[in-house]
């Protein structure tokens, strides 16, 4: 009797900090495509027909919800595919977006649309270990076979993230407690700011799509002004040409940059999820230590 | 009477199948709708009929200057009637308007009715519906005209020009904060040169990106493609102006044949183009292959892009058959035989076949059986017909799926 070796897991991750979570836990298990690349945008992105004919052929699509993704309704129509489409966020604590819902009227009637969620969730490491969770949990369901593996892997990762959460709040606990509030380009790091108590300010609300409204921005450097901020920061999903005005105005330079939606190349400061966050942190807390 | 719905959009309700958990709930009772309304023009001219799918004998009756192209703008609010020959725009309001809550967006219904401005000019052609204008190309007044789309939605038509160097077939279209227009040579009938950027004033905002004898422009995702001898060139806009790309026509592809029309996926970045009569090609302006080549039985007639399932396109041969092409594979994926021939030979402009679609529906205007011919995009089989008095030819259909409150 021989025994044959089974076909790796399609997996088809939406971007790349998904994808790396997936790689962690699917290991050489599974075949991984990452849709958006490293450096790039998911709250912009358009997908291409490779992207489309990528996920026809998945049998899992680890995506992260709460309307992150805007392209990915229209591309599974596109794809036609039977594949598992799990979004990681389910089952997290979420927040729902500044502003909250709204009223509207119809025929008189008030009535009432609950917001959208927070989509940055991953900014928690809390967090991110449900998503390993839920990473986990996909795999095993569309490949049981190796069920141990995965969730051998998951826990192995889990233990690492409980170490880099465990090393981030040691980071930000040292900071004064006056010197905790920094400015970024787009509204990415709520999740961030509850965990571990730096404040953020942006411009720019949590999608990158919309553009930031003149009254928005001036009524940003006063709050900039009023809280002290220490530090601004770029992204590198994002430009930083209005941030660099912003700091004219608040005699902030620009400290670097944080990387919020999408991890660096390899050869950058944050080819992964766990090198992401630890480059966050030590950018912040270096910026908001330096006087 | 106005009724409500309620909808992200009507053209992304109708193209999503698959529908994200999130916290949007409405705290009231809501129904889904679907409501398409279908404009053909009379081949004769001079002549719109307008009528709701579902109900197809609730139309209403337009008079024009003469025969129409029709174009849904301004998010289907409203129909543009170009009338070429006949050196005239009108307008009708769809009846179907959308009025947006960030998350979501309702829509008003009402009847159809035309917009009192008629615009007049020589040889109006190209429209292009892009970045909140609507924008005409007047081919023998060396100008395009720009109307503002949201006014456009209200019934309202406020008008900037643009003045061209040369009178030429060509299309202006906004992209980024600038506007693209075609140039042409001044040498008496040289073939167009090419794509250039212009402030809204008229100065250049960046070189001249040669097209040579550039026809026809559609946009998908971030990019606007144009058909040129050389190839397709693309434009993306970005911070530091327009970017140009030409894709080179590819070895494989069978020779002596261009692009000149352009259809742009909503729903995947992608382009489907003619390449010959008797070819289409699916362009893909980021990845490699760029060009995949499509061989048809018989002449195109006409070809249209599905909204709803966005790997799908159709098109008609002369033979009276509908394709179904996956714009994925690069491939004919059914075929259905839904009027009598219709031969290419003759003047272009003879009464032919056109397609639009309509959710789950391809909808062909037959101008010699007097009919509208509805095709299931599931099956390919024809699940009816609607009787338009005249020659039906060209259609533009507005609408979509909604909630209503």
């Amino acid at each position: 009797m021989t025994s044959t070796q089974a076909a790796p897991l399609q997996v088809v991750a939406t971007f790349s900090i998904i994808g790396d979570m997936a790689g962690e836990v699917g290991g050489d298990l599974v075949d991984l495509k990452t849709l958006v690349a490293p450096d790039a945008d998911a709250h912009v992105y358009e997908p291409r027909p490779a992207d489309a004919m990528a996920i026809a052929r998945a049998d899992v699509v680890l995506t992260n919800g709460l309307e992150f993704e805007g392209f990915l309704s229209r591309l599974i129509a596109a794809s036609g595919t039977d594949a598992s489409i799990i979004a990681l966020t389910d089952g997290l604590p979420t927040m729902e977006e500044p502003g909250g819902g709204h009223y509207h009227y119809v025929n008189g009637e008030a009535i009432f649309h609950a917001g959208a969620h927070d989509p940055h969730v991953w900014q928690s490491v809390e967090n991110a270990k449900g998503y390993v969770a839920n990473i986990s949990a996909a795999f095993c369901a569309a490949d049981a076979d190796n069920c141990t593996q995965y969730q051998a892997n998951a826990a192995d990762y889990s233990a690492r993230l409980d170490t880099l959460d465990a090393q981030i709040r040691a980071s930000i606990d040292a900071l004064p407690a006056d010197r905790r509030t920094v400015v970024v380009a787009h509204n990415a790091f709520r999740y961030f700011e509850a965990a571990y108590g730096v404040t953020f300010l942006s411009p720019q609300g949590v999608s990158t799509e919309g553009e930031a409204a003149a009254a928005d921005v001036a009524g940003l450097i006063r709050e900039i002004r009023a809280a002290n901020a220490g530090a601004i920061f770029g992204e590198n999903i994002s430009d930083t040409r209005l941030l660099e005005r912003i700091g004219e105005e608040t005699g902030l330079t620009l400290s670097g940059t944080l990387y919020s939606d999408a991890l660096s190349g390899a050869d950058g400061p944050a080819p992964t999820y766990i090198a992401m966050m630890r480059h966050n942190t030590s950018a912040i807390t270096a910026a908001l230590t330096a006087e | 009477m106005f009724k409500y719905l309620a909808t992200a959009s009507a053209i992304a309700m109708a193209t999503t199948a698959f529908a994200q958990e999130h916290d949007h709930d409405h705290d009231h009772h809501d129904e889904d709708v679907t409501l398409y309304r279908v404009f053909v023009g009379d081949h004769a001219g001079g002549s719109v009929t307008a009528l709701d799918l579902a109900d197809p004998d609730h139309r209403w009756q337009f008079d024009t200057t003469g025969q129409v192209k029709l174009f849904g703008v301004a998010g289907g609010a409203t129909v543009a009637a170009v009338q070429s020959d006949d050196n005239a725009v009108h307008f009708f309001s769809s009846g179907i308007s959308f009025e947006d809550h960030g998350d979501h967006a309702d829509i008003a219904v009402s009847d159809p009715a035309a917009i009192d401005t008629v615009l007049t000019g020589p040889r109006p052609f190209h429209v292009v519906d892009h970045g909140g204008s609507v924008i005409i190309n007047y081919d023998q007044g060396g100008y395009a005209e720009l109307i503002d789309a949201h006014h456009l939605s209200h019934g309202e038509v406020e008008l900037t020009t643009f003045t061209q160097s040369q009178a030429h077939h060509g299309f202006v279209a906004l992209l980024g904060g600038n506007l693209l227009s075609t140039v042409a040579s001044d040498v008496v009938d040289a073939p167009r040169l090419g794509l250039q950027a212009f402030n809204a004033d008229g100065t250049p905002a960046g070189e001249l990106a040669t097209c040579t004898a550039i026809h026809g422009e559609a946009f998908s995702g971030a990019y606007l493609a144009a058909g040129c001898r050389e190839g397709v060139l693309t434009a993306t806009a970005s911070a530091d102006g327009v970017t140009y790309n030409m894709l080179p026509y590819e070895a494989d592809l069978p020779a002596g044949n261009t692009t000149g029309t352009l259809l742009g996926s909503t729903g995947i970045q992608v382009f489907l183009g003619n390449y010959g009569a008797n070819g289409l090609v699916v362009v893909d302006p980021v990845d490699a292959p760029h060009f995949r080549y499509i061989e048809l039985p018989f002449r195109r007639v006409d070809f249209a892009l599905d909204p709803v399932h966005p790997a799908n396109g159709y098109v008609l041969t002369e033979d009276g058959t509908l394709h179904q092409v996956n714009l994925l594979e690069a491939a004919l994926t059914g075929s259905v035989k839904v009027t009598e021939p219709y031969s290419m030979d003759g003047h272009w402009n003879d009464a032919r076949p056109r397609l639009a679609m309509a959710g789950d529906e391809v909808i062909i205007t037959d101008p010699n059986a007097g009919l509208l011919r509805r095709i299931d995009t599931d099956t390919l089989r024809e699940t009816g017909t609607i009787a338009v008095e005249g020659a039906p030819y060209n259609i533009a259909v507005v609408g979509g799926s909604g909630i209503d409150h």
